[in-house]
Parts: structure tokens; C-alpha cells; sequence
């Protein structure tokens, strides 16, 4: 039924573009990188002629452009890569496969100002924000770890979960909103060791994209933001190593040809190693105890014609803690993509991915009399079709997308002498399908659109007994449905449109609206995430939360293209969202749904970003200002109240300054508002206790937080394959005392006073990392 | 040596520390808070009405007299409760098990009303002193032990006592994932400061165990959850929900009551 729907949309896009005049051909090719063979996402192929146009390559490093028969002018741009400017007579349909040199392998090269792009400005997109792999790996982070998501922290309208923590909150999103994919699978725990480390290690990075908004309509399911995370494929070229030793962990890559210049392999490790040093320790209660987490990438791609070409690539990571006879936690996301790329014909091009993900959790507690093990599984297969259509003024992109949940939430086994009894909760069933289709249309030179629709379905499956609550959480009816029968039904359409228009090449204004809808959700009622956060998909109970976002924005380009300024401000509204009953037991509780309230949101800001791109001194100034809040019925008399993210002020200053071939410095300095959070207006004694009144919900602020990150690169004399490097950082330079968490205590000096207490998690921490290649 | 290196390691990663700060919040007017519990022994029922004071005032809560307070029972008896002490109410009465008793209380114009019902008995069979390792560190904790039936659901609370005085961890249990099991409750005693919160030798240690019903229980669990009830550690603080109406603060609780003691060896 979705999928006539969604033909129908289809075939009305299609009629738009499918008359064509006559004598006109297409140009199609890949770009790709010189010396590693790495496809270049986001590369600008211009051909300029009689008449121009110009496109971006996709995903895999194709475009195609469709131009009227004559000589054209092809202008290949990357950032970072020297231009490749070259003549095109297009008399019949052409493929092109070209590469690029990077700027840093040729000797001297002035980089020119038409090899910076306007691509920001121009484009219709909003709410765009790349990572350049190259400033994230100078980036200062903590214990000189680089990280995806640290970094992303630093770009305006994403607040940072906490001191040190992984966690994002992107315009006013809760954590669990974000759709965070690498290689297209679904990564539901992106933490090591409780969020201070992310599970993407940079090395195996290629690209990054965060959509903040305005996202395209082949993505969908989550409300807030999407993370997406490309894997390198590997050097089709020549085999290469790099890797590094740092104060957390190692790592080492390995990647080369499988077949000179048709497919490549790379394998990426990483590990850290605090608990070698437990084991060094003679006690046995310590040499016992486990704290490590590990992460391997690996990924193979084949070409087998110029129409085919086949990538496979997992991800496996697993953290472990435990204490030797107490207890033993282990967590980790297992990620495996297989795609297909088919080129029907130059203008048509598709991809098939196969994905399986899952997320699991183990908890063991190990004395005898409350010995028990828990596990939980998260489990998805994922079928995704995915096509664009090239034309000369239109980019049509359409797809289906089927995923298939399964969520094991708890299974408790036990020994004979335990006092815990085991327990195996009910397994939940959904089917998620989407069709979608969007056209990128060059209307003019200066007007640009970005439109789509997205129709999201989602089923909750049997086998399982699904109940009905009343207000105060008793059962009203209970219904049992056999397997692979459909309980309860959910069907939301998605408009996406975005529109720029250019004043010139230098400034446009741009505008936005996105309906997002999301059908799985974390429970967790703790302050912050915790690996064994449970997921839920929405059911007779819950509603399918929904997000409507309209966003405008002023873009600017200085100085050809090396500053680029955007001024985005946002509203958002959000539904059916979701909080907790006072007392809520959400674990190993099969009438969870019966503990959950429900409500709605709001989130508005101003997002400033300035960004200088290239030069001995590069980086950004990102500020936001946003209001966050939410309303349920049940909590805070019925009133809207700022959530725990709620930060007025945020400010990011990022300065990378390449002294000379050798030396790098940058440092990161941040500025936030305090969380909002709930402080009491009185105190009162129950049982010889004190017991803290609370009247408004988050009405309270913590200290705000400030740090400076510095670090310093030196580069290896150079003695030729053989590159090394140092990295020194500190982190926390100020050595401020940042909050992490209040507490209220008696004041030590009059104890019949009440203060607050705060604790701060790091000091001023040095570090220092040695890192190689080969 | 045997415990440095791990040490190193936590103290390296997290070299956490407090400082107190000043916050900015209101001073909320006084609201009434009633402490009602009734036991299943022959003695002098106390049911306290106090009031809340602002954050920053002295903790010294003043007490509410002159209240009209009275209890009855689902088999038509009633028990007036007197002021013996200002802001203490008491009756001289035993709670029978499985009766639900209505407290009503009117103080300064307002009606409060509230019920409980008492449980069955279960009984506390003994308490003994385990002794865990970690990290090398022997450490002793007290621990409850008792069978809880299988036939009904039960919830418990419990209160520790070193030396004479209480530690401010809150103790409630349920029998969700344990019905119908011989259990060993273990209690870690937690000092309001910072002294040693470990066991000694020599140490006398009390253990009273209440059987409470659900709304109880939710009360004291809702602050259990809060644990730390600051900002930032366990769930968002609020105001646990009370079984007492008209927005009164505490509960009223009609519970089962047993005490036993120990000297730690």
C-alpha cells in the first residue's frame, strides 16, 4: 500500500523531467584520489561552455551532466586537491575517470581562488555541516584521542552531552534522536567507557556529515540530526600502515589493492590498554578486573565492470568492565554493509545495501545470592534501494527502504542459590518501510531547490501480548497476537523542501521545513546515557514522535571563497515526546509503557558560524543561542520547562596555525551555559533526614563551562615513505573546575546551613600520542 | 604497590574534585509535611506535622499544633490522636495485618487525607556481617536475611544503624525479580560526611525492617532513584509522589515493624 502510494510520487516526479530536448549528451565518470584511489565525495565537476553547469559527485565519487552537444571547459575541483582543468567535446555520451592530486603532494602549488568553492552558499541544502578530516585530526581533544563526535560538538546548534562525554544534542533533540549510520547502518550506541570515547575510530573516517536540518528525504527515522559516517575504502594503489600509540589506546591500519586499480580492502584496530596494567598487578582481585574496549573497521570494495561495483564493510566494537567475583558489564554494536553500485545507464545510477546491526548489553553480577546475568539485544536487518537520476538541471533522487526490528529487552538467568528468579521479557517485533523521492532542481542560476517527500511506515508485530494502561499504570486489557501478524499500524508523510537563492556568488538567503517522524525510543530516566539504556519501539502506547523544523539562514562567502560566514535561526516543534512517572522502574519491567508520560516541545535559536578555510591560520567562531523545553501534563503543573540541555549561550573557537612543514598548533576554547537542572526552594526532615522541596522543574542553572584545549604537532623529518609524527595536547589548560554534577549537603562549617557541593571530573590532563605511516 | 597502579589510572583519568558553590534559587513559603506511621506493635503511634523551611534557612522546621488528627479502620474503628509534644500526635494502638486505615488530619483550615494498608508479616529471620573484597580491600556490610512468600507481592524498607547512628541511604526493596526466594538484603552504611563508612570490629549495628505497601514504597523509591539528589546523578529531582492529599508533603505509612542487633566481630 505505501509502495503504490509512493510509485504514484514517482512517476509525478518523473513526468517533470523526462521530456528532454534533442542533441543534448551526457558526461559521467568517478573521481577519485591520485595516489590512494579513494573515491572523493563532494568533488565539483564544472563544464563550462556555451552554456555551463556544474554538480557535486555523489556518495561513491560519481556525477553525471547533461549538456547540449559542443566544447566545454571541465573544471574538477576538491578542497585540499589541485584542480584538473581540462577540454571536452561532447558530441555523444562520455565517461570520464579522473583523479585528483592532494595540494600537499605537489610541490608548489598556489592555491587559486576558483579552486575554493561556493558550494555553501549555493546549494540548497541547510543545516549542513562537514567534518574535514584533516582538522579533526588536529583538533585538541581529551587524552589526545581524536574523535568524530568531540568534534562535531565544536559547530554551532550541537551541544556536547557532558564534560568529556560523546553524547550530542543537536537544535534541541534528545540524544536518542540522532540517526547515526556508518556505511548506512544504524550504530545505536556510538560510546566507549561511558561516553568518553566514540565508537568511530578517525583513522578508518573518510567523511562525515551532520544534518542538523533540513535533511534530504532518503534519510529518515530519527528526529533530530543525522550523523553520516563513510569508511575509507582502501588504497586501490599500493598497500599502506599507519597507526598510533597514545596514553588511552593504539591503533593500526592496514589497507592496498585486492586488484590494481578494481578493489582494495582496509582493516582498521584499535584498542586501549589500561587494563594491562591491571594485570601486571600481583593481586589477584586486580589483575582480574577488566576495563578495555576495542573497535575493528575493516572494508573491501571490487569493481567487477564499469557498471558494478560491489563494498563490503562491518564494524565490531566491544567494551568490557569487570571486577573480578562482583561483577562483569560488557556492551558493543556489531555493524555489517553489503552494497551493490549499478549504473543502469550513465544518468541512472543505484545502490543496493544489505545491512545487518545489532546493539547488546551483558550484565553480570557475580556473588552468590544475587548472582545473575542479563542480556538485551537490538537487532535490525535493513534492505535499502537507492537511486539518482541525473539530468541537466535536475538530481531525482528515489528509494525504498525496509527495515526489520527486533528488540530482546531483557533475559535474566540465575544459578540454583541466587535469590534473583530469571525472567525472559516478551521480544518486540517492528517492521519500518519507506519510500521517498526528492529532486535537487536548478531552477536558475540563482534560484535552487531541494524538495522531497518521505512516506514512513512503521508496524508493531506480533508474537507478544500487548496491554492497555489507565492513568495510574494498572492493566486494562491485554491483547495476544500471533506471530508475524500486524498489531498496530502508524503511517506519517514526510514534505522535506529546501530553497536557496544566490544574490550573487558570493551571498544567498536560504529557507527550509522538514517533518521528521521516529519510531524507536531509549528509555532511560538517569541524567545521563548509560550502556544499558533500553530501546522501545512505538506501540498502541506510543506515539510515533514527530519533529517539525523551519529554518532560515544567510550565507556569505569572503575573500574568494576563504571565509565563509552563515547566520541559520530555527524553530522546531516536537510531539509526542516522551518522560517519565515519578518512581519509574523502566528495567526488567514488562509493563514499562505503563511508567511513561507523554508530551510535547519546542526549540528555537540563532546559530552563528565563521569559518576561515584554508591559509597558515584556519578554523571557526561557532556561537548559538537556543531555548529548549518541553510540556507534559503531569510534571511541572502542566507548564513549559527548559530541558537539561538547555544551554542559552554556546561558543566555539577553533584555531589550527601550521607554523611550517613541521610544526602545527591548534587549540579549541568553549563557553556554555549551564545545564538546567532542578535545585531546591526548601527543605524539610523526614525521618531525622533532610528532604529538599522542589517547585519549578529545571528552573535552576548550573555554573556555566569554559575550557581551553591546546595541542602541538610535529611532523618527522621526512625520510621517504616513512612519515612520523607527534602530538602533544593539554587539555583543560585553564585547569577550571567545571561542573559535572551538585550536590546539596549539610555545610560543614554550620551544620544547620545547607550548600552545594560540585564536583569537576577533569583537571588540566597532558597528553601525548606517536603516530606513523608507511 | 598492590593498589597504586590502578589508582594512578582513575586518579589520571578522573581527577575529579568538589568545591562548594553558591546557587541561585527561590526560597519556596512553607508547606505542611506529615510523618504518619503506624506499626503493628501495642505502643504510642506517633503521626509529626512539620513544615518545610527555605533552602537557605537554618535547618530548623517548625513544628504545626493545634491539628485535629484521627485515624480509623476498615472495620469501623476510629483512634483519635492527641498532641503530646508540639507538632506530635500520638495514640496508643497496635495496626492489624491486612486492615487499610484512613488517616484525616486538619491543620491550620486544611483537610489532609490519606490510606494504607498494613501488609502481612513477614519476618526478618536474622542479620549477619558478610565481608567483600574489593580491590583487595577487605569490606564488611551488614546484610538482612529473610523469606519472602511467594503467594503476594511484597515491598520492604530498611533502616541501618552504626553505633547509634543512621546512615542516609535509603533501603526499599520489592520482590519483582526475587518472589518467593530465601533473600540476603545487603545494606552498605553511608555516613552523612565523610568518616569511615567501613564496618569494625567492636561496631554495633541495628537493622529495622518495615513491610510497606506500594504507595509507600513508590515514595521512598521515587527518592531512592534521586540518590546523591543533586543535579546531574540519578533522575531529575522532584517531590516523590505522597499518598496524603491536598499537596501535603511525607506519607502515611502503616507497616509491619521488627528490629534486631549485632555486634560486628
Amino acid at each position: 500500500m505505501p509502495i503504490r502510494y509512493s510509485l504514484a510520487i514517482i512517476f509525478l516526479f518523473a513526468l517533470n523531467i523526462s521530456v528532454f530536448a534533442q542533441n543534448k549528451f551526457t558526461l559521467s565518470g568517478t573521481i577519485r584520489d591520485a595516489s590512494s584511489g579513494e573515491t572523493l565525495i563532494g568533488a565539483t565537476v564544472r563544464l563550462t561552455g556555451s552554456s555551463s553547469a556544474a554538480t557535486l559527485t555523489n556518495a561513491y565519487g560519481y556525477f553525471a551532466l547533461t549538456q547540449a552537444e559542443g566544447t566545454y571547459t571541465l573544471t574538477i575541483s576538491y578542497t585540499g586537491y589541485a584542480n584538473q582543468v581540462k577540454t571536452i567535446v561532447l558530441t555523444k555520451n562520455l565517461k570520464i575517470n579522473e583523479e585528483l592530486k592532494a595540494a600537499n603532494d605537489l610541490a608548489e602549488v598556489t592555491v587559486s581562488g576558483n579552486n575554493r568553492r561556493n558550494e555553501n552558499v549555493k546549494s540548497a541544502q541547510m543545516g549542513l555541516e562537514k567534518i574535514d578530516m584533516q582538522s579533526l585530526n588536529s583538533i585538541p581533544v581529551l587524552l589526545g584521542e581524536k574523535d568524530v563526535l568531540k568534534t562535531i560538538q565544536l559547530l554551532p546548534g550541537v551541544k556536547s552531552g557532558g564534560e568529556g562525554n560523546t553524547g550530542f544534542y543537536v537544535r534541541g533533540g534528545a540524544a536518542d534522536q540522532n540517526l547515526i549510520l556508518l556505511d548506512e547502518a544504524v550504530v545505536y550506541n556510538s560510546s566507549h567507557l561511558l561516553g568518553f570515547f566514540s565508537t568511530f575510530n578517525a583513522d578508518a573516517i573518510k567523511d562525515v556529515s551532520l544534518y542538523k536540518g533540513g535533511m534530504p528525504a532518503q534519510y529518515g527515522g530519527r528526529l533530530s540530526s543525522v550523523l553520516d559516517v563513510k569508511m575509507d575504502d582502501g588504497n586501490n594503489k599500493e598497500f599502506k600502515f599507519q597507526g598510533g600509540i597514545g596514553l588511552i589506546a593504539s591503533r593500526l591500519k592496514a589497507e592496498g589493492p585486492i586488484v590494481k586499480d578494481k578493489g582494495s580492502f582496509m582493516v582498521s584496530f584499535r584498542r586501549t590498554y589500561i587494563d594491562l596494567f591491571l594485570r601486571a598487578s600481583p593481586d589477584s582481585s586486580i589483575n582480574g578486573s577488566t576495563l578495555n574496549f576495542y573497535d575493528i573497521n575493516a572494508k573491501a570494495n571490487y569493481k567487477i565492470d564499469d557498471k558494478n561495483t560491489i563494498y563490503i564493510s562491518g564494524y565490531f566494537g566491544k567494551d568490557n568492565i569487570g571486577v573480578k567475583d562482583l561483577f562483569e558489564n560488557n556492551w558493543g554494536n556489531v555493524t555489517t554493509t553489503f552494497r551493490l553500485n549499478h549504473i543502469f545507464n550513465s544518468r541512472l545510477f543505484s545502490n543496493t545495501s544489505l545491512i545487518y546491526n545489532n546493539y547488546n548489553y551483558t550484565v553480570q553480577l557475580l556473588n552468590d545470592a544475587t548472582n545473575f546475568k542479563a542480556t538485551s539485544l537490538v537487532r535490525d536487518f535493513n534492505l535499502k534501494e537507492d537511486f539518482q537520476y541525473f539530468s541537466n538541471k535536475h538530481t531525482l533522487r528515489f528509494g525504498l527502504n525496509v527495515t526489520q526490528h527486533r528488540i530482546s529487552p531483557i533475559d535474566i538467568t540465575t544459578t540454583q542459590e541466587s535469590q534473583v528468579n530469571p525472567l525472559t521479557q516478551e521480544k518486540r517485533y517492528g517492521l519500518e518501510s519507506a519510500a521517498y523521492v526528492s529532486d535537487e532542481w536548478a531552477v536558475t542560476e540563482k534560484l535552487n531547490l531541494l524538495y522531497g517527500i518521505r512516506l514512513a511506515a512503521f508496524s508493531l508485530m506480533g508474537p507478544g501480548n500487548f496491554s492497555t494502561y489507565d492513568a495510574s499504570g494498572n492493566v486494562i486489557s491485554t491483547r495476544n497476537i500471533a506471530s508475524g501478524k500486524f498489531y498496530k499500524n502508524y503511517l506519517n508523510l514526510e514534505p522535506r523542501f529546501s530553497v536557496s537563492y544566490l544574490f550573487n556568488e558570493q551571498n544567498s538567503v536560504k529557507a527550509s521545513y522538514n517533518r521528521n517522524t521516529q519510531n524507536i525510543h531509549i528509555l532511560t530516566n538517569a541524567t545521563s546515557s548509560s550502556p544499558t539504556d533500553q530501546y522501545v519501539l512505538s506501540s498502541n502506547n506510543i506515539k510515533p514522535e514527530i519533529a517539525d523544523q523551519v529554518a532560515l539562514g544567510y550565507f556569505k562567502n569572503l575573500e574568494e571563497n576563504n571565509y565563509e560566514f552563515s547566520g541559520e535561526i530555527y524553530y522546531k516543534w516536537l510531539q509526542n515526546q516522551i518522560d517519565y512517572k515519578n518512581a519509574a522502574q523502566l528495567l526488567a519491567n514488562s509493563n514499562v509503557e505503563s511508567e511513561l508520560l507523554y508530551g510535547v516541545g519546542r526549540a528555537y535559536g540563532l546559530e552563528l558560524f565563521f569559518k576561515k578555510k584554508t591559509g597558515k591560520l584556519n578554523g571557526w567562531i561557532g556561537y548559538t543561542l537556543s531555548r529548549t523545553e518541553r510540556k507534559f501534563a503531569e510534571l511541572n503543573n502542566g507548564n513549559y520547562f527548559p530541558s537539561r540541555q538547555d544551554r542559552t549561550h554556546d561558543v566555539s573557537v577553533v584555531g589550527i596555525y601550521n607554523m611550517n612543514k613541521r610544526w602545527t598548533f591548534s587549540s579549541s576554547f568553549i563557553y556554555s551555559t549551564g545545564n538546567a537542572v532542578t535545585f531546591p526552594a526548601g527543605k524539610y526532615t523526614i525521618s531525622g533526614q533532610t528532604m529538599y522541596y522542589y517547585t519549578q522543574r529545571n528552573a535552576g542553572r548550573m555554573p556555566y563551562t569554559m575550557r581551553l584545549d591546546l595541542s602541538a604537532t610535529l611532523e618527522g623529518k621526512n625520510k621517504g615513505k616513512y612519515q612520523s609524527s607527534w602530538t602533544f595536547g593539554v587539555y583543560n589548560a585553564l585547569a577550571r573546575k567545571n561542573p559535572y554534577s551538585i550536590e546539596f549537603i549539610n555545610d560543614p562549617a554550620n551544620p544547620s546551613k545547607t550548600v552545594a557541593e560540585q564536583t569537576s571530573l577533569f583537571g588540566m590532563i597532558p597528553s601525548v600520542t606517536w603516530n606513523f605511516k608507511f | 604497590m598492590k593498589q597504586l597502579i590502578f589508582i594512578l589510572c582513575i586518579v589520571v583519568c578522573f581527577s575529579s574534585c568538589k568545591k562548594i558553590i553558591s546557587i541561585d534559587t527561590e526560597n519556596a513559603p512553607p508547606q505542611i509535611v506529615i510523618e504518619a506511621k503506624i506499626n503493628d506493635r501495642l505502643i504510642d503511634q506517633q503521626i509529626r506535622i512539620t513544615k518545610t523551611v527555605g533552602y537557605t534557612d537554618a535547618s530548623i522546621y517548625p513544628t504545626v499544633s493545634g491539628a485535629t488528627v484521627s485515624v480509623s479502620d476498615s472495620r469501623g474503628n476510629n483512634y483519635v490522636f492527641r498532641e503530646t509534644a508540639a507538632g506530635v500526635y500520638t495514640n496508643r494502638m497496635r495496626g492489624v495485618y491486612g486492615v487499610t486505615y484512613t488517616m484525616n488530619v486538619v491543620a491550620e483550615g486544611k483537610t489532609y487525607t490519606a490510606s494504607s494498608k498494613m501488609p502481612n508479616l513477614v519476618r526478618m529471620d536474622s542479620i549477619g556481617i558478610i565481608s567483600n573484597t574489593f580491590f583487595g580491600n577487605e569490606r564488611k556490610t551488614t546484610a538482612a536475611y529473610l523469606a519472602d512468600p511467594a503467594n503476594e507481592t511484597n515491598f520492604y524498607r530498611f533502616t541501618l544503624n552504626r553505633n547509634g547512628i543512621n546512615s542516609n541511604r535509603i533501603y526499599v526493596s520489592n520482590d519483582r525479580l526475587t518472589n518467593g526466594n530465601k533473600l540476603r538484603i545487603q545494606l552498605y552504611f553511608n555516613a552523612e560526611d565523610d568518616e569511615d563508612e567501613d564496618l569494625l570490629s567492636g561496631d554495633k549495628v541495628a537493622v529495622e525492617m518495615e513491610g510497606i505497601d506500594s504507595n509507600v514504597f513508590d515514595y521512598w523509591y521515587a527518592l531512592s532513584s534521586q540518590s546523591g539528589r543533586g543535579p546531574n546523578q540519578g533522575t531529575t529531582p522532584a517531590n516523590p509522589t505522597s499518598n496524603i492529599s491536598n499537596d501535603a508533603l511525607g506519607y502515611f505509612s502503616v507497616n509491619t515493624y521488627q528490629k534486631i542487633t549485632a555486634t560486628v566481630k
